[in-house]
């Protein structure tokens, strides 16, 4: 599962995520991407998800970039506990995202094949995507 | 390459909220820079831009500004929205077209490789190479056939055959594709591991 390996801070501040991507809106590695169309936070696990549905659709013929890195770590309090007495513990990562990251890439496969595996890819994550080829830009 | 036609007229109006309204009426707000004299800020009707980049990005336009004669320009630079990916600005470069210019050619890979047909998977780290001609001669694109390259062959910048009139400016070491060998890991059903890569070790847009 990707997360950093080490930190500065173990907790951080959730931040907002207001905007368009500042940057990697084009493809810049593979053919064929998958870009996000709203803001989200994904989680590792997501990203993980992801990465499967698509090789195990390609069947490890391609190559598949993954531009996104989960740097942010959130926490959570344990259950039934009362509010107040400091911040939760670490729970997880999260990449945070923003319309018009190209989140995934993918080379070596035909359009079909990219499009059907970047379908499988999108539906294991909370946002609505779009598949995107060289020739959009 | 026959010159593409565009018209334009003189921006005078500057700023976020002139230039939203420009956009909202189909225009593109742009810039001409001219070698030894000022810029030149303009707009342009969004739908012939777009069909003049279609034309291909290398070909030179006369641009028409006003009543003005034309100029030979070359584009510079574009931006793009990020999520429609509609032309947002657009930068031209005046040229001389007795004088040679640098610019940026993309590379198309033809043919289908022998390793490919092995197994392997073709990667194309170079997607354009930086070229030295007239502006009249600058290819739209430079093709290069990869239909001999087995797995574990690439091809290098100092490979590729220029057309006629074409200097090509990029290192020669600089590799232009190569096939690899696909991923040889099949053990551990959960794990899928392909051919993975992550490329950003900075991390996703950072929240405002």
């Amino acid at each position: 599962m990707l997360m950093p390996k080490r930190v500065k801070h173990r907790k951080h501040h959730r931040g907002r995520r207001q905007g368009l991507s500042k940057g990697n809106h084009v493809l810049h590695f593979g053919e064929f991407g998958l870009k996000a169309l709203e803001p989200a936070a994904i989680t590792n696990r997501q990203i993980e998800a992801a990465r499967i549905a698509m090789t195990r659709r390609i069947k490890r013929g391609g190559k598949v970039w993954i531009n996104i890195f989960p740097q942010l770590p959130f926490t959570k309090k344990a259950a039934e506990t009362r509010m107040g007495s400091g911040k939760g513990s670490p729970e997880g990562w999260v990449a945070v995202v923003k319309p018009g990251r190209i989140m995934f890439e993918l080379a070596g496969v035909p359009e079909p094949l990219a499009r059907d595996a970047m379908r499988l890819a999108a539906n294991k994550l909370p946002i609505r995507c779009k598949f995107v080829t060289r020739e959009d830009g | 390459m026959a010159h593409v036609a565009l018209h334009a007229h003189t921006r005078t109006e500057f700023g976020n909220g002139p230039t939203r309204r420009l956009r909202q009426q189909g225009m593109v707000p742009g810039i001409v820079y001219q070698p030894g004299g000022p810029s030149l800020t303009l707009a342009l009707p969004g739908r012939d831009l777009r069909k003049a980049l279609n034309e291909g990005r290398t070909g030179v336009i006369d641009l028409v500004i006003g009543d003005e004669p034309a100029r030979p320009v070359l584009v510079k630079d574009w931006q793009l929205h990020p999520v429609h990916l509609g032309v947002l600005h657009v930068d031209f470069q005046q040229v001389d077209l007795t004088q040679e210019v640098e610019a940026p050619v993309q590379i198309t890979l033809i043919g289908n490789a022998v390793g490919v047909r092995d197994g392997g998977v073709l990667d194309q780290p170079l997607r354009e190479v930086v070229v030295s001609a007239l502006p009249d001669s600058l290819p739209d694109h430079i093709e290069v056939d990869v239909s001999e390259l087995t797995i574990g062959d690439a091809i290098a910048v100092g490979d590729i055959v220029a057309p006629e009139g074409v200097a090509i400016v990029t290192d020669p070491e600089t590799v232009v594709a190569s096939v690899v060998a696909p991923s040889s890991d099949v053990g551990d059903e959960s794990s899928d591991e392909g051919e993975v890569e992550t490329t950003d070790a900075g991390g996703g847009d950072s929240p405002s």
